[in-house]
């Protein structure tokens, strides 16, 4: 076991706890970068999917997982940052201007779905969502002189000064360089006070207003920031596609974003790593298990969101924390070795909250 | 005597047909520590909730430092100077006492969103300041020991000190304490008085609070209001109030 010893405050908002974190991030670093020489094509392409995935995972764990919201709509900011980012590059606007006009334009759907819900949660929040998701998808359907409606529009190449970014390793490094800076935007956010304050929104409302905490304002921005991310990750998922129609992002996108961070991990950054992974690797999976079912079960059109609710409710029911949570777990074993207690672990009831001001 | 800190003029509140909180009226002078007593469903939480803002009252004005606070949202309050805590604790159960204690320094960030996006040097002065607040607090209440634990892991006493010390973090100029006791041993019980009177002298600040053990309200405060069906009965100083007949009759009965 490790015990750091702090002697400065300066400690406790470093992104590096100690030495060690950093030599296994460093080490993590020099291998994603190093990917592309270890890596044929199709595991490069879907190692960028990944990242794109995360990026997406993060905006929505800053949603779900640390203001406490829940959103089943997310693949609108999807659809949103893919389509708004086409729309930037067909008249001509640059690579990296067009990615940033996405995420804004997101932020403010997001704002706009944010505000009329200020008071929902929970179910009544999801289903809020879920009906603005369907908004735009039929707003993307027939908006066809934007958006080509069914027909779909195609992707431009994506280029930057000239040079060309539609390789399989320049846009890895495409990919790389924007889950990067998302995620050390997200870091810095979380360790700051409107971070905080998002926490203590998802831990009790009535205390957080007394605390002088905005609530409108802090649930406006968290959904603008969750819907900025995943419009950045919609501009690059729009690259990946190459050719965008309203059937990319449906229902099923949302509930795979939702799965992402609750499989991962809620209320962990590195949950939505470990939960893009999955994702990623969950339809290879399915592919290869329709080989091994009987035919008649394998062709049931409805068999991938059925697999995708069941992973859910599993989760939610067995490993609360997600694969992160697992993680530790396993770690925790390790590092105590002959000493761990399963009970260490053991989920509390808590009898405490009988007279909750609402 | 100077000016009060904090008064109600014929404050109302009702649910439905029940008057939780009727015709009250009371001031709460600079310094003090003021108790509110009054037997179950008397509105002394009531009573709280509507100086926090979290109810509206129906009719009458709460004036806190010279300013009326009736009609004013009731995330603005933290920023005036009034901080409180929970009867059952309303703490941040995922999150360390650390960061819960940071929260309350959170009415007094001057950082925007884009700065904090990046955490530029002006935030990270601005964290070391906080945590400097924050640690002057855990010295007070004696909470090192805890610094990095979850709440949901820490024993209740200790939640109690802990929402205690994030109220004490915004650095108030009126505390309100709703039933600090409960939930505790008797040797608790014994700290609660002390570290009332470090509250009330170190940091200067006015303590209001509800409480239901006498030993400890006539240890602590120095006027003390009962309440009972809403309406106040008597405000006096402890042991008067201990006598008075009006309360035995309010909490034994005729």
């Amino acid at each position: 076991m490790r015990f750091v010893l702090k002697t400065r405050y300066q400690q406790d908002i470093n992104l590096f706890l100690h030495n060690g974190q950093r030599f296994w991030y460093a080490l993590l670093a020099l291998s994603v970068l190093a990917a592309p020489w270890f890596l044929d094509r199709f595991f490069l392409g879907e190692l960028s999917l990944v990242f794109i995935y995360a990026i997406a995972g993060i905006g929505l764990m800053l949603l779900v997982g640390y203001t406490g919201l829940v959103s089943l709509g997310h693949a609108a900011f999807l659809a949103i940052g893919a389509y708004t980012h086409t729309w930037c590059l067909q008249r001509g606007v640059p690579l990296p201007l067009s990615i940033l006009f996405a995420g804004l334009l997101s932020a403010v759907a997001g704002i706009m779905i944010g505000r009329p819900t200020l008071r929902m949660t929970g179910i009544y929040l999801a289903i809020a969502t879920l009906a603005f998701a369907i908004v735009v998808e039929q707003l993307i359907a027939h908006w066809e002189s934007v958006t080509g409606g069914y027909r779909g529009i195609v992707v431009p190449k994506p280029e930057l000064f000239g040079y060309s970014l539609s390789g399989s390793w320049p846009f890895y490094y495409l990919c790389l360089a924007c889950v990067t800076g998302c995620l050390f935007l997200a870091l810095n956010l979380l360790r700051s006070p409107t971070g905080r304050a998002l926490a203590a929104i998802r831990d009790s409302e009535i205390s957080a207003q007394s605390m002088g905490i905005n609530l409108a304002n802090a649930k406006s921005t968290a959904f603008a920031i969750s819907a900025a991310f995943t419009g950045v990750a919609g501009a690059l998922f729009a690259h990946k596609l190459g050719y965008l129609s309203p059937d990319a992002f449906t229902l099923l996108t949302s509930i795979q974003l939702l799965l992402m961070v609750v499989v991962g991990g809620l209320g962990s950054l590195h949950g939505v790593f470990f939960g893009a992974i999955f994702i990623v690797l969950l339809p290879q999976l399915l592919a290869i298990s329709r080989d091994l079912l009987p035919a008649a079960v394998a062709q049931l059109p409805g068999l991938e969101p059925g697999v995708f609710g069941l992973i859910l409710v599993l989760v939610l029911i067995y490993e609360p924390l997600g694969m992160y949570g697992r993680w530790l777990k396993i770690r925790q074993y390790f590092s105590e070795f002959p000493l761990y207690r399963k009970s260490t672990h053991k989920r509390q009831k808590s009898y405490l909250r009988t007279e909750r001001v609402r | 005597m100077s000016e009060a800190l904090l008064s109600t003029h014929s404050l109302s509140l009702s649910f439905g047909g029940v008057r939780a909180v009727d015709d009250v009226s009371f001031e709460v002078m600079p310094g003090e520590v003021f108790s509110i007593i009054g037997p179950n469903g008397a509105g002394k939480t009531s009573l709280f909730n509507l100086i926090s803002r979290l109810y509206d009252a129906d009719s009458g004005d709460i004036v806190f430092d010279g300013q009326k606070i009736s009609d004013i949202p009731a995330h603005r309050i933290a920023e005036l100077g009034i901080a409180r805590t929970f009867q059952n604790t309303e703490l941040f159960e995922h999150e360390t006492v650390l960061r819960n204690m940071l929260i309350g320094r959170h009415v007094h960030s001057r950082t925007n969103l884009f700065s904090e996006l990046l955490f530029l040097p002006s935030v990270a002065r601005q964290e070391l300041a906080f945590r400097q607040v924050v640690e002057d607090v855990i010295d007070l209440l004696d909470l090192q020991s805890y610094r990095d634990q979850v709440i949901g892991s820490l024993p209740y006493g200790v939640r109690k000190m802990v929402e205690v010390a994030r109220a004490l973090c915004i650095q108030p100029k009126l505390l309100l304490l709703d039933e600090p006791s409960s939930g505790l041993n008797p040797e608790e019980t014994e700290d609660v008085s002390h570290w009332i009177e470090d509250v009330s002298q170190d940091y200067g600040a006015t303590v209001i609070m509800v409480e239901h053990d006498m030993s400890l309200v006539a240890r602590a405060s120095s006027r003390v209001m009962a309440v009972a069906d809403g309406a106040v009965v008597a405000i006096g100083a402890p042991q008067d109030i201990q006598n008075h007949p009006e309360v035995r009759r309010a909490y034994l009965g005729d």
